[in-house]
């Protein structure tokens, strides 16, 4: 574990790779580049193919099934954008601070208090106002929430000296009681089945849908935030500063940057998108807040942005193929009987292959 | 029984697991290396505690191979952070997806399996003590095991060589390379160890508590561990405190409702954490002090003061 | 640092290649299906029917149950591909899951647990050629041509069991561990009471609740606190049953099952029980919609059955030996009277709180049940959680 802020060149960032792979002129560059994720996918997929011959299922035929149902059907492909939306607005949640060094491991409580602000203002409304002046207020009101859940964390960090990581974890198990005994109780919906939930939300306050497919428009959102985030980092001075302040805090002080404020303030950020998740949930798939509603998303986040070393557009990237191996999932367990939970196992093998074939990296924060 | 017996005891039998899977964050903590992957050790524990004792017929092989599947688990852990330099968080997690995966893939055939198990056994004597007799002393073997682990943990951490030489690869790691120690297998055995004991307290869980094996039956008690060995600020005799209290949480909702009073579990489910932010809030400055500077690392990257 | 997200990157470019390739076998389904198909309907002529559980298909119980009435579909209809899906929560996740059977071909889709009621709304919504059946929901609202709710009336079962139990109780003190206080869930209770209460008038009921269908730590927490009450016969409404089951066992208690037969693993303390016999309900629902009848048959609506139509797909389980035959003999009549009355719940029955829930001479049906039954009956101890 040596010291950190001995970050690679900008050269070799997200986008400017990005460019470079899609030109295909430097293609040995990217051969080289590509050997040791290429092998531990390649890896983790062998180790997953034996697990499956013990299993008595034939693996060359399950990732055929996997594939061909995955990726070759509208309806698993936008069941991948359905179930990437919340994560990719929960990653953009661990990219900000990630950028200020902040480990943000709350995007479970910024997602869950955002979809409860989110249903609080459509329950407070009672149906005085409908359509995108509701879905307005409520993505504020989770954007909010989502800030203010993180922004407690942040401050904890600045006034009391406490690890955002350790409070940000805390706050998960807070916001998800804090919503068990909202649906168990105070909002469980009286005409409802008797299960904890609340009434869905109006037919006119929902996300509209892309087309005729279940994508809503969440995704969009989902989208326009990662390039956003993307332009703030390349081209706003703040996005400057937050990376300055997140390779070397003390050196940033001594520049004049206020470093409590860019923590807070990407914190505060971070949480929002958090929010915003919650609300795209909420509003375009839920409908209603449940017990099991955005269940380890946040966690899956974490895990999405880490793997994109916290870019935003391979934050975008990430989710999406996390998504994908979800949605494989379903294939493993129509189409080779195994049991849903697996896909777990492919989705760790994979993670562990890319953190542990990986080149070494430099510092483990 | 009166109430607070009964939640007291029930706190003890319910928190067992937890406190397992604290002893071995905590262990794993002070060698500088978080686990979140806790979850899954309790998992693989639970299964392979289950499965063994259900075909050797002998629970206490369950025992032995739950420590072994915890471990294993955690060694996974313990090579991608140690020897690949990997962010402890996020391996963390993976090994929880790991551990939920695997055990759900080779579970399937255990869910129907009969397995000895562990019951109560009353200790004579020590049974007999007005209160704190039934309260502690009329448990299963397993939660006996744990009274021992308690103290020997806290003599092991705080008074002993290996403990000295432990804390020191977690605070400051080049002291004892300056003195012709190898940090590495130190922190491997702590990390693996932890893993052990969380895998104990998935055995707990399944061979004693709820004489079953089910898919993801800890149901998130790996992340309580986390949050009571972070309330407990490392220390082995306070953890086994705030496990006891999460237990306690968790059977005072059943000791009211079966009493006719119905209450909100979740507001109650909630408590321990809001007590653990008020505590870290509270002693956080002192704690900081308390936290081994390996772990500094892992939840403060950069100090900001 | 470069190559962390080019995993990500190569794996969505191949996916959304294959997407450009390969968008034509959803249509080519469609085509063979139609020429195959004869009858028109929602679900005619499906060569797939779709199953999700939202637990593990060998839970000791509810959900073990419907995977056996799957494949006794499988078993009845060679012809046809049983697809089966385990784990599926109970939200949107649902709906995508049902979402992938159709897009296999599946016309026939049965969403067994409470809570998937909503996703199957949703799916049949936007599915008009789908029959989309939920077990064990109410739709209260319009129902849609191609989807219903079935159900057997689940309290007719635990009503004979009460009896049983009533019988075996020294401490005239039962336990009942449930999940959610869901309508049906409330019924069950009800019933264990009135049961329990018909043949040993001191008996009560205990009542703790877990919030959730699964999970063991909290039953075996829960099965304690009731013990440390006294009671010396516990049952459940659980989806998993094995902790419960064998805590009784332990502690020398009596326990009565629930959906599924589990007296292995209480040979001593083992009572009655209900369990689910599906296969017939199932393969009459895929016969009716593979015909193209779905639309404005009985299915097609809150469809129950119970004793009186002689259908019920929850039976007894066998008795324990502590059983005699005279209270075999009392439960054998009340199961025919039951049969005639059409429900167990025959007036006059008074609520905990001493209000009268039904009247003298009311005999009231499922949907009366399922709709009215939101409170305790006197006897039982232990608040509904508010709502």
């Amino acid at each position: 574990m040596t010291s950190v802020g001995s970050e690679t060149n900008p050269a070799a960032s997200g986008p400017a790779a990005l460019h470079r792979w899609l030109s295909w002129r430097s293609a040995c560059v990217f051969g080289r580049a590509m050997r040791r994720p290429v092998l531990a996918l390649g890896a983790a997929m062998a180790i997953f193919a034996a697990l499956m011959l013990v299993k008595g299922v034939n693996p060359f035929a399950a990732y055929r099934d996997m594939f061909i149902s995955t990726f070759t059907t509208t309806t698993s492909l936008g069941g991948i954008a359905v179930r990437a939306t919340p994560l990719i607005l929960a990653g953009l949640a661990v990219a900000v601070p990630a950028r200020a060094g902040l480990i943000n491991v709350g995007g479970e409580g910024q997602l869950i208090m955002g979809g409860v602000a989110a249903m609080g203002v459509s329950l407070a409304l009672g149906g005085a106002l409908h359509g995108p002046g509701a879905l307005v207020l409520m993505a504020v009101a989770a954007a909010a929430a989502g800030a203010l859940w993180s922004g407690l964390a942040a401050l904890l960090r600045l006034k009391g000296g406490i690890s955002e990581a350790v409070t940000t974890l805390l706050l998960n198990y807070i916001a998800l009681d804090f919503m068990f005994f909202l649906i168990y109780e105070r909002w469980k919906d009286p005409q409802g089945s008797g299960q904890p939930a609340t009434r869905a939300l109006d037919k006119a306050d929902r996300l509209g849908l892309l087309g005729g497919s279940r994508v809503h428009l969440g995704l969009l959102i989902a989208l326009v935030a990662v390039v956003v985030v993307h332009l703030v980092f390349q081209t706003t001075s703040w996005g400057f500063r937050l990376r300055v302040v997140g390779g070397n805090p003390e050196a940033a002080r001594r520049a004049g940057l206020k470093v409590g404020s860019l923590l807070l303030t990407a914190m505060l950020v971070g949480g929002a998108l958090g929010g915003l998740g919650g609300f795209a949930q909420l509003a375009g798939a839920e409908f209603k807040l449940r017990s099991g509603f955005v269940l380890g998303y946040g966690y899956v986040a974490y895990l999405a942005s880490w793997l994109a070393g916290h870019k935003p557009i391979g934050v975008l990237l990430s989710c999406l193929l996390l998504s994908g191996i979800v949605i494989g999932g379903d294939s493993l367990q129509l189409d080779s009987g195994l049991p849903g939970a697996s896909v777990n196992v492919l989705m760790a093998l994979l993670l562990l292959g890319v953190f542990g074939f990986a080149k070494k990296r430099e510092a483990a924060r | 029984m009166n109430i607070v017996a009964e939640v007291l005891t029930g706190g003890i039998r319910g928190g067992t697991s937890i406190l397992y899977g604290a002893l071995g964050e905590t262990v794993s903590e002070r060698a500088g290396v978080v686990n979140l992957g806790t979850e899954g050790s309790m998992l693989a524990g639970a299964l392979a505690g289950y499965a063994v004792a259900a075909e050797t017929g002998q629970p206490w092989f369950g025992v032995l191979a739950g420590a072994v599947a915890g471990g294993l688990l955690a060694l996974v852990h313990a090579y991608l952070v140690l020897s690949r330099g990997a962010n402890q968080l996020a391996t963390g997690l993976v090994v929880l997806f790991l551990g939920l995966g695997l055990t759900s893939l080779f579970g399937v055939g255990y869910v129907q399996a009969i397995a000895p198990t562990f019951s109560p056994v009353a200790i004579p004597g020590l049974s007999d003590i007005a209160f704190i007799g039934p309260v502690f002393f009329e448990q299963d073997p397993l939660v006996y095991l744990s009274y021992f682990f308690v103290p020997l943990l806290s003599w092991l951490l705080f008074r002993s060589r290996w403990g000295v030489l432990l804390r020191a690869s977690g605070e400051r790691s080049e002291v004892l390379v300056a003195h012709g120690h190898r940090v590495g297998p130190i922190q491997y055995a702590a990390v693996v160890g932890g893993g052990m004991l969380a895998g104990l307290g998935g055995v707990h869980l399944s061979t004693a508590y709820t004489k079953a094996w089910f898919e993801n039956m800890a149901v998130g008690r790996g992340f309580v561990a986390v949050a009571v060995v972070m309330f407990a600020s490392r220390r082995p005799i306070r953890v086994a405190g705030g496990a006891y209290l999460f237990g306690a949480a968790l059977a005072l909702s059943p000791a009211l409702q079966a009493r006719g009073v119905g209450i909100n579990q979740f507001a109650l489910d909630a408590a321990p954490y809001v007590v653990t932010l008020l505590v870290l809030i509270a002693f956080g400055r002192r704690q900081l002090r308390d936290v081994p500077e390996g772990l500094s690392k892992v939840f403060d990257a950069q100090p900001t003061r | 640092m470069r190559t962390r997200w080019l995993i990500p990157a190569l794996a969505v470019s191949l996916a959304l290649t294959a997407a450009a390739c390969g968008g034509s076998s959803d249509s080519g389904d469609d085509a063979a299906e139609g020429a195959a198909a004869t009858a028109t309907g929602p679900g005619a002529g499906s060569k797939k029917v779709g199953f999700i559980f939202v637990g593990p298909k060998d839970d000791y119980g509810y959900n073990q149950a419907a995977y056996a009435g799957s494949q006794a579909v499988k078993k009845h209809y060679p012809d046809m591909e049983v697809l089966t899906a385990e784990n599926v929560p109970e939200d949107d996740n649902a709906t995508r899951v049902m979402e992938k059977m159709i897009a296999e071909g599946a016309k026939i889709i049965f969403a067994t647990s409470y809570g998937h009621l909503d996703p199957g709304l949703k799916v049949a919504e936007s599915h008009p050629d789908v029959v989309v059946v939920a077990q064990g929901n109410f739709i209260a609202t319009a129902i849609p041509k191609n989807a219903g709710t079935y159900f057997g009336t689940v309290y007719e079962p635990v009503f004979l069991a009460g009896i049983a139990a009533g019988k075996a109780t020294k401490s005239n003190k039962l336990g009942y561990v449930y999940a959610f206080p869901i309508p049906q869930t409330i019924a069950n209770i009800n019933a264990f009471q009135l049961g329990a209460a018909s043949v040993n008038p001191a008996v009560q009921t205990y009542v703790v609740n877990t919030s959730s269908w699964c999970d063991p730590a909290k039953q075996a927490e829960a099965a304690k606190s009731l013990f440390a009450q006294g009671i010396d016969v516990i049952t459940q409404h659980q989806d998993c049953t094995a902790t419960i089951t064998k805590a009784a066992e332990e502690a020398g208690k009596m326990v009565v099952g629930y959906h599924a037969d589990a007296s292995v693993l209480a040979p001593k303390g083992w009572v009655a029980g209900s369990e689910w016999a599906w296969a017939d309900m199932y393969i009459d629902i895929v016969k009716t919609a593979r015909e193209g009848k779905f639309t404005g048959s009985p299915y097609n609506g809150n469809f129950r059955v119970g004793y009186k139509d002689g259908k019920n797909p929850f039976v007894q389980s066998k008795f324990g030996t502590m059983v005699d035959a005279a209270t075999k003999k009392l439960i054998e009549d009340q199961k025919a009277k039951i049969s005639k009355d059409g429900s167990p719940f025959v007036g006059p029955v008074l609520a905990q709180d001493g209000s009268t829930m039904f009247k003298s001479g009311e005999t009231p049906d499922y949907a009366i049940v399922e709709k009215l039954n939101v409170k305790f009956v006197k006897g039982v101890v232990g608040d509904l959680p508010k709502s």
